[in-house]
């Protein structure tokens, strides 16, 4: 540390510069994470949100709501077994909705769940679903932007169905678009308004949401029969698109992270390589491989660490200037990972260069031109 | 016992098909409180013999002994610490560390031993208020004349209180003045503190500061005086 801070005080501009690579790449990499979350979120907050352990679909759909469709009276099955705890229907929709005064069409999707069960998300303003409401619905916050409020009546356009927002919720969306909760029964009734829509099932729902901790899955849809049972994170991964968004965003943080370990190290080296002559005086003087390796190695840990620090900073505030509907979602626990990940790459790196240290020649020292 | 032995020291380098004999059959003593020149011209040696008593390179045969101790029996990490302890290689002026202040230059050596003391501290201070660098202390080698520079390599040789004194030329960079203090203090400094000293030097005057002087010749170390 000794030898670190010193150094850094003495070539202030250096080290502010190479300090300034690490705040850059840092900062790149939280507002990327912050993005990939928020898009994440943005196609499945409403399936992460469900307070639930599995979820049950219908045999061969895959675990994908628009594949499956199931009758609701399983639902007195399934809450006969000992394991489950409780249950509720679950129905996924896509929608474009209006109202009087608003020319433009929002897309919505329009989720049917039963008022009261335990799916049902907190209502932030207003009140919740009434099963005596039939046309009763919970919005997404977001909709307020686009000029709802509670007691409106929305169109929904293909149809004569007409809404009327009882509540509003926040977080919920699904497929990237916001979330119009309504009861099962509304949902129905836009949903399979056709004729053999519902493949002549009775009470047709997709899927059934369980609350079971411990649930064996597989002898669970044998003894229900003509059902299959996924984990919450297996029906988030079902949802279109999920996985391979998920795939890009991660394949670009993790090429951002790669390239930057590259840049990181060969910044390092070559200050390393600078300070040849003086390792050599150092080592002619008496100082073992151990006591050079430390001022490096400490030397990095200390740009690296206020580099990650001041790059956190700069993501928060780089996040309040962003526009309220762009999907950034940081997740302190992905700050930290990443934080510690960039950390630790240039740690490493720096380990690069302590080989290099100890080839050095204390002969150097001397100076002899050859 | 004397405080520092070479004996039969001999040092080949392998050039392709050629070998050149660095040293040939090289010995001498160095008792404490002792400063010894040599001169000779230049590729003759000279620098490969310091380098060799300090540690920095192996002989191809022949032995340094340090209060009695065959440096030869050292391993790696043994010599580094040897190299702490024992030596103190007065180095050219551009061999300061850039970024560290005189003060700091004398404590790194301190350092790479363990703890800055307080008493360590004094000593340092004790050491260059010796070289007349007491109003110095906190200068960057940048801010210093060369002869300045050459005052606090000197200190910083002395700093690890080691038995041995090594200087490769010392005065190179400076006008005949400043040579003349500088060797003059290393003088000193090595009566003072009871070292046994070796200074390689191209300039003949520096001579009457020694106690005995070897001349250097294709390798071959012959006494003078
Ligand atoms: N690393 C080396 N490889 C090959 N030859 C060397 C090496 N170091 C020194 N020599 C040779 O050894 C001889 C003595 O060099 P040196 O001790 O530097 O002389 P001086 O210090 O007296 O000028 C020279 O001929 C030089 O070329
Ligand atoms: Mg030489």
């Amino acid at each position: 540390m000794f030898l670190a801070l010193k150094e850094i005080k003495h070539a202030k501009l250096r080290y502010s510069m190479i300090t300034m690579i690490i705040v850059l790449i840092a900062w790149l990499t939280f507002i990327l994470s912050g993005l990939g979350n928020g898009l994440s979120t943005l196609s499945a907050a409403s399936i992460k949100n469900l307070d639930a352990h599995y979820l049950v679909y219908e045999e061969g759909s895959g675990s994908k709501f628009s594949k499956s469709l199931i009758s609701a009276s399983l639902k007195e099955k399934i809450d006969a077994q000992s394991e489950v705890e409780d249950s509720a229907l679950f129905g996924s929709a896509m929608a474009a909705v209006s109202k009087k005064g608003i020319d433009e069409k929002t897309d919505i999707a329009l989720l049917g769940i039963e008022p009261g069960s335990f799916i049902e998300p907190k209502v932030i303003e207003g009140k919740k679903l009434d099963k005596n409401i039939q046309n009763g619905v919970l919005a997404n916050k977001t909709l307020q932007d686009k000029g709802y409020a509670i007691g409106d009546e929305i169109k929904v356009d293909s149809s004569t169905i007409v809404l009327k927002i009882v509540g509003f919720v926040e977080n919920e969306t699904y497929n990237h678009l916001p979330v119009l909760f309504s009861t099962v029964e509304q949902w129905r009734a836009y949903q399979f308004a056709a004729p053999g829509a519902n493949n002549g099932i009775e009470d047709v729902v997709n899927a059934i949401a369980i609350q079971a901790p411990n649930l064996d899955a597989e002898n669970f849809s044998e003894k229900i029969g003509g059902i299959e049972t996924a984990t919450k994170s297996q029906a988030i991964n079902g949802m279109p698109g999920y996985m391979e968004e998920n795939g890009t965003i991660v394949m670009m943080l993790v090429f951002l992270v790669a390239i930057s370990a590259f840049v990181i190290a060969v910044f390092f080296y070559v200050l390393t390589i600078q300070k040849t002559q003086q390792f050599g005086v150092m080592k002619a003087i008496g100082a073992k491989n151990s006591f050079i390796t430390k001022a490096i190695v400490s030397q990095v840990f200390v740009i690296s660490l206020v580099g990650i620090l001041v790059g956190v900073v700069l993501t928060y505030l780089t996040a309040l200037v962003f526009p309220e509907d762009m999907p950034f979602n940081l997740d302190p626990t992905l700050v930290v990972l990443y934080g510690f990940a960039l950390l630790l790459i240039s740690v490493l790196s720096s380990f690069v260069c302590v080989r290099q240290v100890s080839k050095v020649d204390p002969l150097t020292a001397l100076g002899r031109v050859e | 016992m004397k405080r520092l032995e070479v004996r039969n020291m001999t040092k080949t380098y392998d050039e392709g098909s050629s070998t050149i004999t660095a040293l040939n059959n090289v010995s001498m003593e160095v008792d404490a409180g002792e400063i010894v020149a040599i001169i000779g011209p230049s590729g003759s040696g000279k620098s490969t013999l310091l380098s060799a008593v300090g540690a920095l390179l192996q002989p191809s045969s022949g032995s340094v002994i340090v209060n009695g101790k065959k440096i030869e029996t050292l391993k790696e990490k043994e010599l580094a610490k040897f190299r702490l302890n024992e030596i103190g290689f007065i180095l050219q002026t551009s061999n300061l560390i850039p970024y560290l202040n005189v003060l700091d230059q004398l404590l790194l050596v301190k350092k790479m031993a363990g703890k800055v003391s307080s008493a360590d501290q004094q000593f340092a201070k004790q050491l260059l208020a010796d070289l007349g660098l007491e109003k110095k202390l906190k200068k960057f080698p940048n801010e210093l004349s060369g002869g300045e520079r050459q005052r606090v390599a000197i200190a910083r040789a002395f700093m690890n209180d080691s038995s041995v004194i090594l200087a490769d030329e010392p005065t190179a960079s400076l006008d005949s003045k400043r040579a003349f203090e500088v060797v003059q203090l290393i003088s000193n400094e090595v009566k003072k503190r009871k070292k046994a000293a070796i200074m390689v030097t191209h300039d003949e005057r520096m001579l009457t500061y020694c106690d005995r002087v070897y001349r250097m010749e294709d390798g071959v170390l012959t006494l003078q005086s």
